[in-house]
């Protein structure tokens, strides 16, 4: 069957064919590009009016000095320049990337670590993986508002069994490592199950062939995971790391509820910031900047993150 | 030639009946039947929110108990008028990030309840509807100067002063027992006899002495303090920062010095959890708290078996209180601004505020109610202690936290004095950074 195909490609035309065949291409491409337009066209329309006129309007509005409703002011780079020399922003920025730097690592391992143990035949592993992906799709205020209730330091559940134990409780709430701690803890619990599902896809497409020659050369448990898992999950972990790294630079409802960007500033991230400045403060031009300089931010880590990756690729 | 898997493929299709064409057809079809659901959205545009012709949309929060007391002044008043009052209740953290987007998309209520800290950035954006010539003449003389002083905007009124509430120390009887408790405004704690009293009373690791209440963007209630030793915030024609005073750092230093010396949890400073539960929960023996918190604490208490009284706040040179309670306005997008008038009128004189505040336990504005006995409907022997204390609400400390841009003020005092209070930064220090926070939002 499959020899016919290319008969018919190589098979000569009649002349008049010859003379047809740019019109008809052309009709057919122009008849392509319209279906393919109008697929996509939903789609863009959506990413159009929903992400990048609201991304254009916020960039609008960060040159401007305004309280969201009545006159506005325009001041031109002035808010820029006021975030560059405002130390709570980079106090945010800072806390930003420490919660990225905790949360992305720790999850990942985690989440592989649970891959790991529930990727072979057992009773309940359905429930199981159910069971850690369960805090993933809760909503964050929910799991914020549990959160105070075992994080509080004077009568949270934490500090209570700690003191139970006679040991000292922990100032979850009024220093900023305890705080910080706190939020770190949740997201990590929150985040497992994600990270668990999607090492799980990967897990299962690693030929089993691969780790069967590594075991016939001699590779124990640990080296078949150092030398043979880990390197071919490593698309599955740029992916993860890449939308980690997004989602904490968004982080917003846990920080809400669970500390309030307290004690001080020390919880203090770039999306709580941007709240508190534009509803509490009531200054939305400058919480508009804090969003641009964000998701600038955001835009040069993944790019920076993605062409490390090719490169080291590109060099295997 | 054709290809014959090809002529398969293409025989499948038309078997299944699903062609490329008829998907686009069926998404055409499909586009046009959203396109009809705009209908829909019309609909929805009068579903409470947006003023409308011919009733009044009201955009508020309200406890159960509030909502009860606004649904009956409002019924009473469109059995007269004819025209009905619409409620769009919400919780009080979204109500005005949703005004806002209602006002910034012309879909904004007749209505709405608005602290008084907020009144003014919705007056200087040209955003409230002038009351001043649409009330009847001489309503506003009947309100509490200080009152009057929080709704008006360069000599225009912008809303009627609905009712108020204030602080006073709550106490937990048996841990006071021995404490001498003041029973006029005369007579109340100085602050050497409040702190002397509060480092008699057991402290540790999970107890506490007393908790103040100026989270949850209360930080403008560490004013009384100042305002207590003759201070101020603002200047005295509100267009500059005065904090930077004597007055303001002797307020700092002894509230500091709660924290310092382990008088107050630690989890309770400005960005801190609200104190009330504690109070319950029995970490701390004594609340600085708000009337409308009555109906919380005591049942809370009676369950428990325990009892509590409450006292005047502390004074120094002279008494002072935070001015609580919140205003209703009309917005100047008002499709019935004559009605809305009218309805506010309606709410804020005598008899409806009356029922209002002893329904829903909180304190009138109308001076001709501060004399009078009202029912109210939790601990009325207190109440009677709130009306006095709220008396000491001065016109001049409610000028400076409703100026425009007092929201932007009251978040700077948020994050200055939790430093303070949780790093024991020396007060001239705090305060000449606020002081420089204070001349940037202004300007």
């Amino acid at each position: 069957m499959t020899t016919t195909a290319p008969a018919a490609v190589t098979a000569p035309l009649p002349e008049d064919d010859e003379e047809q065949r740019p019109t008809r291409k052309r009709r057919g491409a122009w008849k392509d590009s319209a279906a393919a337009w109008a697929m996509l066209s939903p789609n863009l329309l959506v990413f159009g009016l929903f992400l990048l006129l609201p991304l254009l309007a916020t960039f609008w509005l960060s040159l401007y000095s305004s309280s969201g409703f009545g006159p506005r002011e325009f001041i031109g780079f002035e808010n820029y320049s006021e975030l560059f020399g405002d130390d709570t922003f980079w106090r945010a920025t800072l806390n930003t990337g420490v919660y990225a730097l905790l949360t992305v690592p720790v999850s990942l391992v985690l989440g592989l670590g649970v891959a790991l143990a529930i990727n072979r035949p057992m009773r309940g592993r359905g429930l199981l993986r159910g069971i850690y992906y369960v805090p993933y799709v809760i909503s964050g205020v929910v799991i914020a508002v549990a959160g105070r209730w075992v994080f509080n330091e004077n009568v949270g559940v934490v500090n209570r069994l700690l003191r139970g134990a006679g040991l000292d409780g922990v100032p979850w709430q009024s220093d900023g490592v305890g705080a910080m701690a706190s939020l770190v803890l949740i997201s990590v619990w929150t985040k497992i199950g994600f990270c668990m599902v999607v090492y799980l896809a990967g897990l299962q497409s690693i030929p089993t062939e691969y780790l069967e020659a590594a075991q016939m050369d001699g590779a124990g448990r640990w080296t078949r995971l150092r030398h043979v898992i880990v390197p071919l999950l490593k698309p599955t972990t740029v992916f993860l790391v890449v939308l980690g790294v997004i989602e904490s630079f968004q982080v917003f409802d846990i920080v809400y509820v669970l500390t309030g960007g307290g004690p001080g500033n020390a919880t203090e991230m770039l999306v709580t910031y941007a709240y508190a400045e534009g509803f509490d403060a009531r200054r939305q031009g400058y919480a508009a900047t804090i969003g641009v300089v964000t998701y600038l931010l955001i835009a040069v880590l993944t790019a920076l993150w993605w062409r490390r990756q090719k490169a080291t690729e590109a060099d295997q | 030639m054709r290809n014959p898997d090809c002529s398969a493929v293409i025989d499948s299709r038309r078997s299944r009946g699903f062609s490329r064409r008829s998907f686009l057809a069926a998404s055409g079809a499909g586009a046009l039947a959203l396109a009809g659901c705009g209908t829909g959205f019309e609909l929805q545009r009068g579903d409470g929110t947006a003023s409308r012709e011919g009733r009044l949309s009201f955009t508020l929060w309200a406890g159960d108990a509030e909502l009860t007391a606004f649904t009956t002044v409002a019924e009473e008043w469109s059995r007269t008028s004819g025209i009905p009052v619409v409620f769009n209740v919400v919780p009080f953290g979204e109500a005005l990030t949703g005004i806002d987007a209602g006002l910034a998309s012309s879909r904004a209520p007749d209505l709405f309840r608005v602290t008084y800290q907020d009144i003014g950035i919705y007056a200087a954006g040209d955003a409230l509807l002038d009351l001043t010539d649409l009330l009847p003449s001489g309503f506003v003389d009947g309100f509490g100067p200080a009152f009057v002083s929080a709704v008006q905007s360069e000599g225009r009124v912008y809303g009627v002063p609905h009712h108020t509430d204030t602080s006073l120390v709550l106490y937990d009887t048996e841990a006071l027992a021995g404490a001498r408790i003041p029973e006029s405004l005369d007579d109340a704690w100085t602050w050497e006899e409040f702190g002397s009293i509060a480092r008699s009373l057991p402290t540790g690791e999970v107890q506490f002495a007393f908790g103040v209440n100026w989270q949850l963007a209360g930080a403008y209630r560490w004013l009384n303090w100042v305002d207590q030793l003759g201070g101020r915030l603002l200047t005295e024609d509100l267009t500059g920062p005065a904090i930077d005073s004597r007055a303001g750092r002797d307020a700092l230093a002894f509230t500091q010095s709660f924290f310092a010396d382990g008088l107050v949890p630690r989890t309770t400073s400005t960005k801190g959890a609200y104190v009330d539960e504690l109070f319950t929960a029995g970490t701390i023996a004594m609340v600085f708290a708000g009337d409308f918190l009555l109906p919380t604490i005591d049942p809370a208490f009676l369950s428990a078996g325990r009892e509590y009284g409450a006292t005047f706040l502390p004074r120094d040179e002279r008494a002072s209180a935070d001015l609580g309670g919140n205003a209703v306005v009309a917005t100047s997008q008002s499709k019935n601004p004559e009605a809305a008038a009218d309805f506010l009128a309606y709410l804020s004189g005598d008899e409806a505020q009356a029922l209002f505040c002893a329904q829903a336990t909180v304190l009138p504005t109308r001076t001709a109610l501060l004399d009078q006995q009202l029912d109210y409907a939790v601990r009325p022997d207190l109440m009677e202690l709130f009306v006095q204390q709220a008396t000491t609400i001065t016109p001049e400390l409610s000028a400076q936290v409703t100026v425009p841009q007092f929201n932007a003020v009251n978040a700077s005092m948020v994050d200055r004095l939790e430093q303070a209070f949780l790093s024991g930064d020396d007060p001239a220090g705090v305060l000449a950074d606020l002081s420089d926070d204070i001349a940037g939002r202004l300007s």
